[in-house]
């Protein structure tokens, strides 16, 4: 998967998986903060998107720590993901 | 129950927890029985639940020591999938006055009766998330509320358990997950049978109820809380103590 594609699929999964009606995947940013002051998602709402994250990209998400810089922006996600899944190079 | 639910009952093999993973197995659940060090009485359990005609997993697990919670829920999860309703029932006492109570008699009954319960939390979430299904009991204590001379430790651990689920039932009530405690008094468990006959009638003595419960009367509440029925009810104490305290 290259990498744009998998922030595209990312961008859904937080439109999707989060019920963000009304806001475009397209729209999102890729270093915009995910949380607080990005998309106003506060970290109640991080609890499902990690449970998606970790089943879709069968990442493992484990602590606050590397929440934070995990969910920092599309951006990290994207790259978080991709050093968890061994041999995936994007 | 409409569906297969897969519940896990810690510290199973005896006294409330053992009534509660027949509880659940009548009710139609698949039950995995965990323990610390009582393996022939957990496998009498098991026994027991398989009578019911319900699936049973027996894991061995101190639920104070993260890795052995983590492959817990791992075994579990090859085996049955996710884990739908946890009962943290798990415990011991070290009792002791504050002032004598040593280091590690505080720890360990931190660790067990608190950090296990955390633990089992923090892995059984994900997967109530992933499902938006999920019920937690905490089974808690009056000394929880009331504190207990001689059991500082065990009553810190109670309390903090309480205000834990309490804590835990705000953040995943969007997804479909209660979480709630039960709250015994004083029980027939080994515990009780333990006391001598003076202290027996002084405990009788401030029940309304005069006997004391059965676990079977607190396993009853368990099932309860985690039925379909039960879905609204969050953050909640469900006292089983024959009005001893009246909390």
């Amino acid at each position: 998967m290259d990498r744009n594609e998998l922030k595209m699929q990312l961008k859904h999964l937080l439109v999707e998986g989060l019920k963000l009606d009304g806001v475009r995947p397209e729209s999102i940013r890729d270093a915009e903060p995910i949380f607080v002051e990005g998309l106003g998602l506060d970290s109640i709402d991080a609890l499902e998107l990690v449970v998606l994250v970790e089943e879709k990209f069968h990442v493992v998400i484990p602590d606050e720590e590397v929440g934070k810089l995990a969910f920092a922006s599309i951006d990290a996600l994207a790259d978080y993901i991709v050093r968890q899944q061994p041999g995936a190079r994007v | 129950m409409v569906e297969t639910r897969n519940a896990l009952v810690t510290g199973a093999s005896r006294g409330i927890g053992r009534a509660t993973a027949l509880a659940l197995a009548s009710a139609g659940v698949r039950v995995v029985i965990n323990y610390a060090r009582s393996a022939a009485e957990a496998a009498t359990t098991a026994e027991a639940v398989s009578a019911h005609g319900v699936a049973v997993e027996v894991v061995q697990a101190d639920v104070a020591d993260a890795q052995a919670v983590a492959k817990m829920f791992e075994h579990v999860k090859q085996r049955w999938g996710g884990i739908d309703i946890l009962v943290n029932n798990a415990a011991m006492t070290h009792d002791a006055v504050l002032m004598m109570l040593s280091d590690s008699g505080w720890d360990e009954v931190l660790a067990t009766n608190l950090r296990g319960a955390f633990l089992c939390c923090r892995q059984a979430v994900r997967s109530m998330i992933a499902g938006h299904w999920g019920r937690i009991v905490n089974v808690v204590s009056p000394a929880g509320f009331l504190g207990q001379r001689g059991a500082a430790n065990y009553a810190a651990a109670k309390g903090g358990l309480l205000s834990m689920g309490k804590s835990l039932a705000r953040e995943v009530a969007r997804y479909g997950i209660t979480v709630n405690a039960v709250c015994p008094g004083f029980v027939e468990t080994e515990l009780v049978a333990n006391l001598s006959s003076e202290m027996r009638e002084r405990f009788l003595a401030q029940i309304p109820a005069e006997r004391f419960g059965t676990p079977e009367e607190v396993a009853a509440a368990i099932a309860f809380l985690v039925s379909e029925g039960a879905r609204y009810i969050t953050g909640a104490t469900l006292t089983v103590d024959g009005g001893l305290t009246m909390i």
